[in-house]
């Protein structure tokens, strides 16, 4: 990835971060105030329902009063007490029930048991142990002749001037009608879970109670709403099932469907007798559509901000990528060829921020670069020079020895007789003649280093070559002379064809170079060993002896020009071998370490079959 | 069959002639006793002036039916009927009223049938059932102590032996009887009244005591039956024949063959014993009459003898 695309990728990602991160607050923000909404609105419900709810315990308390202090009740009061018999008075329940406007009435005699029920006149004779409750008003569970049970508001008053006393239980349903009479705010809705509780009859062959409340399993059918069943009711279990668990309100946000919009803010209140066993659950739920399709709005409106953003983030990173990468390019790109060794690259100096200061200052590198290698080329001129003087100078001195005594013995050798005048003659002519063939030879050598030929390239295998190498130095290596063991001569060919593009005879003359090398390393006997391998595009070809070898500061050195560890060396085999392996576009190393033999590596393109 | 001509004279074999042909009336009225009916509404019973024990005193009696007691009361009060039913619950009630009331001796037995089929095959929860009623609490409350305690078929005043029947309740043996099998859910069909309804409640609520869920539902609709609460009438005054109108009137046709007290004991004993009817009480048959009634009595079976009635004004 290169910094433009860097650039672009940091721009896009940039802003559409920014705009998730508001996006993501705004979000958090307006669920928060719609929560803070919700509760407050369903405070403020519970409190309506507070005040109702009193406001139903009044009534149903006035109306029980108004029954026990009326005329009609307390002589019915009196006559069961004096009389024992209460069988005239069953139906008076239902009656009174009915002209006070009571869903339940029971008058429960001086024993405790039923005389007259308007809502089970079967159940007179039964007791009724509550009727003593001379509290407030209390919400119960009563049981109905049909075997289910409804949630009431109770209360239980005395009728005066009875003794013993005689009560009235009366109350009134807590059902949907109750419901219905709610202030109910938009977007709520109230309903209430009234729990199935336990039948008196369905108790009966249960002779003690169990000491935990064992709640029934969550019907959704019991959970209705002023105008009846709630859709989705199943949802409601969960939080329904805690508050009665717990007794507490419970607050939850369920999703009635799968769409986040059909999702409301639950809160349920348990309702309980006066013992606080919750006998059934009030649901006040909120809709969470308003706050949901205000998410999703925001949320649609910062993806559109987001694209436009990442659009405008491509064009400002074209425009910055005009102004700030494409210098930076620019100095990548002559960077790349200051690294190809072209030290006379130069960038356009166009700012004066950093990148300009970059480019500035890339230029002048390379400036001093140019000038060092220069200086470098100049110096190294010069010590060859002083190199080649020195070789010289040695080299000729050897022979200029000689020559000098000679002619001073030519001098010297005028003053005796012609007879041994001729023998001197003849001698010094015949020991110059030699020294100055040695100078020819010497000057001969340097020529040619100086006088290496273009390759003739030609294609060839490999193995060709060093057959010929091994032709030319096996029998030579086995045969030497007394003063040195014989050499074993080793080769090691790949099998596969090894075509390269050389020109045989600099291969043959750099190849025969190293045998030779490897044989005078080998004085005392030992392997010489000559491969030969194809690698993906190249022919490796390997030298090894085994002989005493090279230290590495004498690997490093061992290319230069004139230098030698030999002691009659010349110092430019090994030159002229890098210089043939060089214009054939190869390489050559040295592997070597004390006493374990080196090995020279070469390496050479390998050709296209049939090119 | 001693007792073909009581027999013969039971409601179900009377015949009658109900059209004449091709869709006329028939030319005279119907009926040899002391009045005779006539076609039309309201029914009507004219005096016949052939009868062989003479010529009753009224002219003719019209019969409203289908009106509910608070209207046949008030129909009483302003004049415009003469007799009027009285619900035996209601006696306390009518006397309130100062209606003049004239009740029979027990001629109605309320009892309770029970199924001897599903669940209810099992003897041992037929007689728990039996056991677990509280024929006390009918009687005293809901029948407004104008009932007789029975466990009986036939009335103490008839056989003498009705004693010999226990009617305590006795909910311990009941729960030993039911062995703690599961609850089954009984229905219970009563008559669409609101006092038979509530004698079933009552029913209902006494049996769920011993582990019976019992669910009260109207006769005229209900699909099935476990329990069914009965009016049985008594339709004579002979012991045997009425016993045997009785057994008949529940779908048992086991004739009664000896007609002494104990041969009627033992036949009413092994019927009993297999708790398939539970006797519960009986109730007389209580009418209100206005005040220019006179000489008004009732049969046997409770109904009122109108040929020996006269009509104070009408003199």
């Amino acid at each position: 990835m290169n910094l433009r695309q860097k650039l672009l990728l940091l721009f896009s990602l940039t802003v559409a971060a920014a705009v998730a991160a508001v996006a993501w607050t705004v979000l958090v923000r307006i669920r928060i105030v719609f929560e803070q909404r919700d509760q407050e609105e369903t405070a403020l419900f519970v409190s309506q329902f507070q005040r109702e709810f009193q406001h139903r315990s009044a009534e149903v308390a006035a109306a029980v009063d108004h029954i026990a202090a009326s005329e009609r009740v307390r002589a019915m009061a009196f006559e069961v007490v004096q009389s024992g018999d209460a069988a005239p008075y069953l139906t008076e329940a239902g009656t009174l029930a009915q002209d006070a406007q009571l869903d339940f009435l029971e008058i429960v005699g001086p024993d405790g048991n039923v005389v007259s029920s308007a809502q089970w006149p079967a159940r007179f004779g039964y007791p009724e142990p509550i009727a003593n409750q001379t509290t407030t008003t209390f919400l119960k569970r009563e049981d109905l002749p049909d075997g289910t049970s409804v949630l009431g508001l109770f209360a239980a008053r005395t009728i005066r001037g009875a003794e013993p006393a005689v009560h009235l239980v009366g109350g009134k349903r807590l059902d949907q009608n109750f419901l219905a009479d709610l202030p109910v705010a938009q977007g709520m809705q109230v309903s209430l879970y009234s729990d199935a509780g336990t039948n008196v009859l369905a108790g009966l062959d249960t002779p003690t109670a169990p000491a935990v409340p064992i709640f029934a399993p969550f019907d959704p059918a019991r959970l209705l709403s002023a105008t009846g069943p709630i859709a989705n009711a199943a949802r409601y279990q969960s939080l329904i099932d805690s508050a009665r668990k717990t007794g507490q309100p419970t607050s939850s946000i369920l999703y009635l469907t799968d769409h986040r919009e059909d999702s409301v803010n639950a809160t349920a209140i348990p309702l309980k007798s006066d013992k606080g066993d919750v006998l059934a659950v009030l649901t006040v739920s909120i809709s969470r559509s308003g706050m949901v399709q205000a998410q999703q709005h925001i949320r649609a409106i910062a993806y559109g901000v987001a694209a436009g953003g990442i659009l405008f983030a491509i064009v400002c990173s074209l425009w910055i990528a005009a102004k700030v990468s494409r210098p930076i390019e620019q100095l990548a790109r002559a960077a790349e060829q200051v690294a190809a060794g072209n030290w006379e690259t130069h960038v356009p100096e166009r700012s004066r921020d950093e990148v300009g200061q970059l480019a500035r200052s890339f230029n002048h590198m390379t400036a001093q670069l140019a000038s060092q290698r220069e200086r470098l080329v100049q110096t190294e001129r010069v010590a060859a020079w002083r190199e080649l003087a020195r070789r010289l100078a040695h080299e000729l001195k050897n022979p200029l020895f000689p020559l000098q005594l000679t002619v001073e013995n030519l001098v010297r050798a005028r003053a005796l007789p012609p007879e041994e005048f001729d023998e001197v003659f003849r001698e010094s002519t015949q020991t110059l003649g030699m020294e100055i063939a040695n100078l020819k030879t010497i000057i001969a050598r340097f020529s040619d280093f100086s006088k290496m030929p273009k390759p003739e390239l030609e294609h060839i295998d490999a193995k060709e070559i060093i057959e010929r190498i091994r032709s030319l130095y096996e029998t030579t290596c086995a045969t030497t002379n007394l003063d040195q063991q014989p050499i074993c001569f080793e080769r090691d060919l790949s099998p596969d064809p090894m075509p390269f593009l050389v020109d045989p005879e600099l291969l043959h003359r750099a190849l025969s170079n190293l045998v030779l090398n490897a044989m005078d390393a080998m004085p005392e006997g030992g392997t010489l060993t000559l491969s030969a391998k194809p690698l993906a595009n190249q022919i490796e070809i390997r030298v090894s002896d085994t002989g005493s070898g090279l230290t590495p500061e004498e690997c490093e050195r061992l290319f230069t020009p004139y230098y030698t560890t030999k002691q009659h060396g010349t110092g430019l085999g090994l030159a002229i071998v890098q210089s043939v392996i060089s214009d054939h576009n190869g390489s050559i190393a040295v592997e070597s370490h004390p006493n374990k033999g080196a090995t020279f590596v070469i390496t050479l393109p390998k050709s296209s079959p049939g090119v | 069959m001693p007792n073909l001509p009581s027999l013969l004279a039971e409601n179900h074999f009377l015949i009658e002639l109900t059209d004449a042909g091709e869709g006329k009336a028939p030319a005279c009225c119907i009926g040899t006793g002391p009045f005779q009916l006539t076609q039309g509404f309201p029914k009507t019973l004219v005096a016949n002036e052939n009868y062989w024990g003479g010529r009753p005193f009224v002219d003719k009696v019209e019969i409203l039916t289908n009106k509910s007691i608070r209207d046949q009361w008030l129909d009483l009060s302003v004049g415009r009927a003469d007799i009027v039913e009285v619900p035996a619950e209601q006696i306390r009630l009518a006397q309130q009223q100062h209606l003049t009331v004239i009740a029979s001796p027990p001629v109605t037995l309320i009892a309770l049938a029970v199924a001897d089929s599903g669940v209810l095959s099992n003897p041992n929860l037929r007689a728990a059932i039996a056991l677990a009623v509280d024929r006390s609490a009918l009687s005293n409350v809901i029948f407004q102590k104008q009932g007789e305690v029975t466990a009986s078929l036939l009335p103490n005043s008839l056989t003498g032996y009705s004693f010999l029947f226990p009617t305590e309740l006795d909910l311990n043996k009941a729960h030993e009887l039911r062995g703690g099998l599961p609850a089954p859910t009984l229905t219970l069909a009563a008559e669409n009244n609101p006092t038979m309804q509530l004698a079933a409640q009552r029913i209902a609520l006494n049996l769920h005591e011993v582990g019976f869920n019992v669910q009260v539902v109207n006769a005229a609709t209900a699909q099935h039956k476990d329990l069914a609460l009965l009016e049985l009438a008594l339709s004579s005054s002979q012991p045997q024949s009425a016993l045997e109108s009785m057994l008949r009137g529940v779908g048992v046709a086991t004739p009664v063959l000896e007609n002494t007290p104990a041969g009627l004991y033992k036949t009413e004993r092994e019927f009993l014993d297999t708790h398939t009817l539970i006797p519960l009480l009986y109730l007389p048959r209580v009418y209100a009459i206005s005040g220019r009634v006179r000489d008004l009595r009732l049969s046997a079976d409770g109904s009122p003898l109108l040929a020996d009635v006269s009509l104070q004004d009408a003199q």
